[in-house]
């Protein structure tokens, strides 16, 4: 048996190797960018070295004639453009060259064109600008930021959740913990670089880009170039990592299509690694104020969250995850409060498990200091507090086994083995210390719609404008089919990445195995309906009597189209999806709340003279609804606990306090894994059946992995020193004395 | 990137008439209007960034055949300047005889930098400094007299040995480290008094008040060969290098040693440091400490604490004395834990 | 796999080169000889891709810092972004599109990438491969610990660094005939 390829359990989908694997090995899989087209011109963005002020005047003419260059894109020539809009469909409403005035470090000031990529590149640095420059405000500290309450105020955050007296329970409360925490900007850094390639037939735009929400993104490029959305084409066949930074489109896809509207060539524009970190959006960075209250048997009597998460002057965004946290336990009384903080940077969005990841990291860790305060085993701890009812609401959580998950994860992680005290355990050269976490996805799903083709010969195709990036939505859809047609995997084809197939949400959230396959099931449905008139009740449509039943039928191939809605949606989320808005119920939501959950174990090992911090072992126990496929979800949790690692030691977007400007803007010093930073990492997925959630009965793991991690490993820094890191990421020198 | 005239030649000499200045230049080799390039990771990297522009871009590929090679008479290895990093990390002699230089080329880069990247090359190597690498941030290095925007920035990474007012930008190499610690020499040609040799710790220039002179090579100088002396310190040596993640990064604080014991006692002692200073750096306090006495915890930390009694830190990184300083001692003490055979 | 429609052809017929020096070289790609007329500013890597629509080898970042781009040269796997495709003349360059075989049977690295899920959005993939199988015939896959060291010049963002691991370990093991 491979790692790799877990045998499935009770509720748990076989495990298919991607149905994409082929052409990803070969090289034969095509990323936006690979896509050659006749005449194409490149085109290179030049973007601002200040992150507040005014262009003063920008000089076009060195650049202009450069060789090879054919065009320049910049301010007072954009042919009408319009704003882009504040969305889950664009990260910002800045439009950048709508005005001279400068909102952020690297903000696109124009685009060039050449015939070469390097005749554009050279030519790109030969654009000079002159600034009137105004001191800018990088930072949480910076002075000249603004603060305001979130809740209401954001997409993400209705109200700030609250329960009973906080401040009455917290004073009576026997044992207290209160601390600060914080997490830094992340960058998402998905290895393929973000690009347009655009291309015009006539009144017809086809756009070759890496997107994460093709029918969002066609939208919101049509209304920028004033344009019917009908007459726009995305394609994006494979996408090459996304995390969320290919979720929102960004003004630079409008610019490329204008110039190749005006040049009549296609144009293509690569960001370089460089420029990602400041014309793209990132996680921004929060601040945690917790307070928690228990009483000496470790029952938890009041928990206070304010939080502060930084946006910018021009959009409001905050990812407010005490929405989450909020329902975690039973707190008794709950008082939570996000602020947004107004600084001079571009605007942010969402990164893997937006709100999650930021403030379990701080409610985590929390809970840890109060477990060495209580003088509790930390696992003991979230047992004695587990809940089936949602504190806030009241709701009842339609499946929740996170007792399960710690009673399991301990067991195999040798927990109970370790010695409690922190700073106890050594091996020669490097302290040892284990800690553990809560993992929590919320069960997202939205209003999806699928067509699926069935052949007498049993080859099944299915079509929906979903997104492949990587995390196997390609092959589950397949395997959705294949099962609800009783035809092998091996005979289903999936096309996915255009806006030519039907729509498709946002691959965001988490949602697309559950919509997208609640969608894929409608249109099966629909099939078998038909092929049961002719078959009879007893249906098993194999491939051996397909022929007869095709011919009873009289057809030539049956073809049925599907549309998922989820329970409490109203119906117009479907039009709503043509026109690229994603309708998406939350998890929080429901009629009964809906999450997937985890229990995560991490070892760590310090060196005891030079302090590097590496974790041998990682271990993550999740019970997540319906498993799809073991291969793809293992993959994901995988990926995500070694996501949740980096999250903790590595990541951190630096931004030089006197300028606002990105100083490490390149994967040199922007530090993610590397393969000699993996060691151990084990996956188990408990079976679990919840069929509340969707009709897929499936619950999204691609953003659980990776929430939670990074307290399980302060944590496990921790019980290794004695030393508790709040903020992160965990570098060396934390953790020397008189740090 | 801009444009650039490409020459290749097969001979020696019409590559240094290629790369020759057709007039006295004062930008110091490094800046030059003419560049050699053998692996070009370092090159190519920083003309895509724009902070060099070489005019005339010279292959010196073509001397493999001549500067390619590895060669040991037992008093001494030699080694061409094109020899590769994962050559030389691989020899089988270099690795029983001169672990430091295996080690400080092993813990380099990645395998597949280090198989294009040249011995001489990676000497000269550049600074990996953000502000320096990023041209529309004031820089010393770059632009003589535009400031410093490491000095009050993000400065973690920068040096603290070496430093002057005008850069505190940090030496990357690991490879250089070895080469200092072993009194290496190095053979050039092309230079403006002809063939010379001279002693690697004389190859880097601290910055002082001219951090846009690297090295005292001048325009149209070519390292040919690295020459390094067998000592009874050669065999006794190791190369710790500490960094954030695991691998495939630039050191934080590194330690390059080379020990001659007999029992416990240190006869000689050779030790240079990486990552914390603007220039390779041989540390003669430490093995002013360590010479003659017995190596044991509180040696090394004596010695440790000798070898960077002289740092100068910034607001980000003043954990590098601490760390370095813990980076020597693992080193002496894994040095002193070697099994070596005489 | 999906057709494009008719706007998009293999490889773009490019816009005529005008005004600037360029040289002429030939290229040894996957056994076939290509002269191109290149600015010599052109780095393999894009010589690769947009000169020869080998676009199986993929930009990740320019910069020699993500792996994405390695190719073997002679055996040996290097950056081709780091690299001028006027200085790869006279070597032997294989790309993943290379490691074709006959009859479309797929190298043994690349099968066991499939068996062990060693990819999730493919990107890195190309570049992985080709550096495993450089990795093995170095002598660099004798351990997992080895494995993992010598193949961390190569970033995978979706982090499928445990099944890589376990996909050079087959294909090692097949690699060697045992």
């Amino acid at each position: 048996m491979i790692p790799a390829a877990p045998r499935p359990r009770e509720n748990q989908g076989a495990p298919h190797a991607r149905i994409d694997a082929r052409l990803k090995v070969t090289g034969e899989a095509r990323y936006a960018a690979d896509i050659a087209l006749d005449r194409m011109a490149y085109a290179v963005l030049v973007t601002s070295d200040i992150a507040r002020g005014e262009v003063k005047s920008i000089s076009l003419h060195a650049a202009r004639s450069a060789p090879g260059v054919l065009d320049i894109v910049s301010y007072d020539d954009i042919d009408g453009l319009r704003k882009p809009t504040f969305s889950t469909s664009s990260y910002t409403s800045l439009g950048p060259l709508h005005q001279r005035t400068i909102y952020h470090d690297g903000q696109i000031m124009a685009l060039v064109v050449a015939d070469t990529f390097e005749a554009a590149e050279s030519a790109a640095s030969r654009v000079t600008v002159e600034y009137s420059r105004q001191p800018p405000t990088a930072h949480f500290d910076s002075p000249g930021t603004s603060q305001m309450d979130a809740a209401g105020k954001v997409a993400l955050l209705d109200e700030d959740p609250c329960t009973g007296d906080f401040a009455k329970a917290f004073a009576a409360a026997e044992v207290k913990i209160e601390a600060d925490y914080a997490t830094p900007q992340q960058t998402h850094n998905p290895i393929e670089l973000f690009s347009t390639t655009a291309a015009w037939s006539e009144d017809v735009l086809t756009i070759y880009e890496p997107t994460q929400s093709l029918y969002g993104f066609r939208a919101e490029i049509a209304h920028q170039l004033g344009m019917d959305v009908a007459k726009v084409r995305v394609i994006s066949p494979y996408v090459g990592g996304g995390f969320g930074s290919k979720g929102p489109s960004t003004p630079r896809s409008a610019l490329v299509a204008l110039a190749a509207r005006r040049l009549g060539v296609p144009v293509r524009c690569v960001v370089s690694r460089s420029q990602g970190f400041t014309t793209m959006p990132y996680r921004a960075p929060t601040r945690h104020h917790i307070k928690l209250g228990a009483n000496a048997a470790g029952k938890l009597q009041a928990y206070s969250h304010d939080a502060w998460e930084l946006t910018s002057r021009v959009d409001n965004y905050a990812v407010g995850g005490t929405d989450t946290t909020a329902r975690m336990y039973a707190y008794g009384a709950v008082a939570t409060h996000v602020r947004l903080v107004k600084a001079d940077r571009q605007t942010p969005a969402y990164m893997r498990s937006p709100p999650e990841l930021p403030y379990m990291f701080a409610l985590e860790s929390a809970l840890d200091e109060l477990s060495y305060e209580l003088g509790m085993d930390p696992v003991e701890l979230r047992l004695r507090n587990d809940t089936q009812k949602d504190p806030i609401s009241g709701k009842r959580f339609s499946s929740r086994h996170l007792k399960e998950c710690y009673e399991k994860g301990a067991r195999e992680f040798g927990w109970n083995k370790r010695n409690p005290l922190p700073r106890a355990t050594r091996q020669g050269d490097w302290l040892v210390g284990l800690g553990c976490a809560t993992a929590v996805y919320p069960t997202n799903v939205a209003a999806a719609t699928a067509r699926v083709r069935l052949e007498a010969t049993g080859d099944v195709r299915v079509q929906s404008a979903s997104q492949e990036i990587g995390t196997g939505i390609r092959t589950v859809a397949g395997q959705m089919a294949a099962e609800q047609l009783g035809v092998p995997f091996e005979k289903v084809t999936v096309e996915m990445g255009d806006t030519d197939l039907p729509a498709a949400p946002v691959s965001g959230g988490s949602n697309s195995t559950a919509s997208v396959c609640s969608a894929v099931l409608k249109a099966c449905e629909k099939i078998r309906a038909r092929l049961r008139k002719v078959a009879g009740s007893n249906l098993a449509p194999s491939g051996s009597n397909l022929p007869q039943l095709f011919k009873k039928l009289g057809v030539g191939v049956i073809e049925e189209y599907g549309e998922f809605v989820p329970e409490g949606v109203p119906p117009e989320a479907l039009q709503k999806l043509y026109a690229g808005q994603t309708t998406m119920l939350s998890g929080s939501e429901r009629k009964q709340v809906m999450f997937a959950f985890g229990a995560e174990f991490v070892e760590v090992r310090i060196n005891v003279r030079t302090r590097e911090i590496r974790v041998p072992r990682l271990l993550g126990v999740f019970a997540a609804g319906r498993i799809m496929n073991t291969r793809t979800a293992r993959s994901q949790l995988m990926g995500g606990l070694i996501w949740g690692v980096s999250s903790a030691l590595h990541e951190a977007t630096e931004i030089d306090p006197r300028t606002a400007r990105t100083v490490n803007r390149d994967l040199q010093d922007y530090l993610v894994p590397v393969n000699a930073d993996v060691d151990r990492v084990d996956v188990i997925m408990l079976p679990e059946v919840d069929e509340a959630v969707n009709p897929a009965g499936v619950k999204g793991v691609g953003e659980l992995g990776n929430v939670g991690t990074n307290a399980a490993v302060a944590n496990a820094v921790f019980h290794a020193t004695g030393v508790r890191v709040r903020s992160l990421p965990i570098r060396l020198e934390k953790l020397l004395e008189g740090y | 990137m801009e444009q650039f005239e490409y020459r290749r030649e097969s001979s020696l000499e019409r590559t240094l008439e290629a790369a020759r200045p057709a007039r006295p230049d004062v930008r110091g080799a490094q800046n030059a209007i003419a560049q050699f390039i053998a692996g070009g990771t370092n090159l190519t990297d920083y003309m895509t960034l724009g902070v060099a522009k070489p005019n005339i871009l010279v292959d010196i590929n073509g001397l493999r055949e001549r500067l390619g090679k590895i060669e040991s008479n037992g008093r001494r290895l030699r080694l061409g300047a094109l020899v590769r990093m994962a050559e030389a990390e691989d020899h089988p002699l270099i690795r029983r005889d001169f672990p430091i230089i295996a080690q400080t080329l092993t813990l380099a880069a990645s395998r597949q930098i280090r198989n294009m990247a040249s011995l001489g090359g990676n000497t000269l190597q550049r600074t990996r400094c953000e502000y320096f690498r990023e041209v529309s941030w004031p820089c010393n290095k770059r632009i003589p007299g535009s400031g410093c925007a490491a000095l009050e920035g993000i400065n973690r990474e920068h040096a603290i040995l070496g430093t002057s007012e005008h850069c505190i930008a940090a030496y990357p190499g690991d490879f250089a480290q070895a080469l200092i610690a072993l009194e290496a020499t190095v053979e050039t040609t092309g230079g403006r008094s002809g063939p010379r040799t001279i002693p690697f710790a004389e190859l880097h220039r601290l910055p002082d008040d001219t951090p846009h002179l690297e090295t005292i090579l001048a325009p149209g100088e070519l390292i040919t060969f690295l020459n390094v002396p067998t000592g009874p310190w050669t065999r006794r040596s190791c190369y710790v290098k500490v960094r954030d993640r695991e691998s495939y990064q630039f050191a934080l604080t590194s330690a390059a040693v080379a020990l001659h014991l007999e029992g416990d006692i240190v006869q000689e002692a050779r030790v240079a440091l990486g990552g914390v200073a603007t220039i390779p750096w041989r540390s003669s306090e430490a093995e002013a400490v360590l010479g003659g006495h017995k190596l044991n915890e509180t040696l090394a930390a004596r010695a440790a604490e000798a070898a960077f009694a002289g740092a100068r830190p910034r607001r980000h990184n003043a954990f590098k004395i601490a760390i370095g300083q813990q980076t020597l001692v693992r080193a002496l003490l894994q040095a002193q834990q070697m099994k070596v055979f005489k | 796999m999906r057709r494009h429609s008719a706007a998009a052809a293999p490889l773009g017929k490019p816009l005529p080169l005008r005004e600037r020096p360029t040289y002429n070289i030939t290229l040894r790609v996957n056994e076939r000889a290509h002269a191109l007329r290149l600015d010599p500013r052109t780095t393999l890597l894009d010589a690769i891709r947009d000169h020869l629509g080998l676009t199986g080898t993929k930009k990740g970042c320019g910069h020699g810092q993500c792996g994405a781009c390695t190719v073997l040269m002679d055996g040996k796997r290097v950056l081709s972004c780091m690299s001028f495709a006027v200085m790869a003349e006279h070597h032997e360059i294989t790309t993943i599109e290379g490691l074709s075989r006959p009859g479309g049977q797929l190298h043994p690295m690349q099968q066991a990438f499939i068996d062990h899920d060693a990819f999730q959005c493919g990107y890195c993939t190309p570049g992985q491969i080709m550096s495993a199988i450089a990795c093995v015939t170095e002598g660099h896959a004798a351990s997992a610990t080895a494995i993992r060291e010598y193949m961390s010049g190569n970033l995978c963002r979706c982090a499928a660094y445990p099944n890589i691991v376990a996909a050079i370990e087959q294909a090692a093991a097949a690699m060697r005939g045992t």
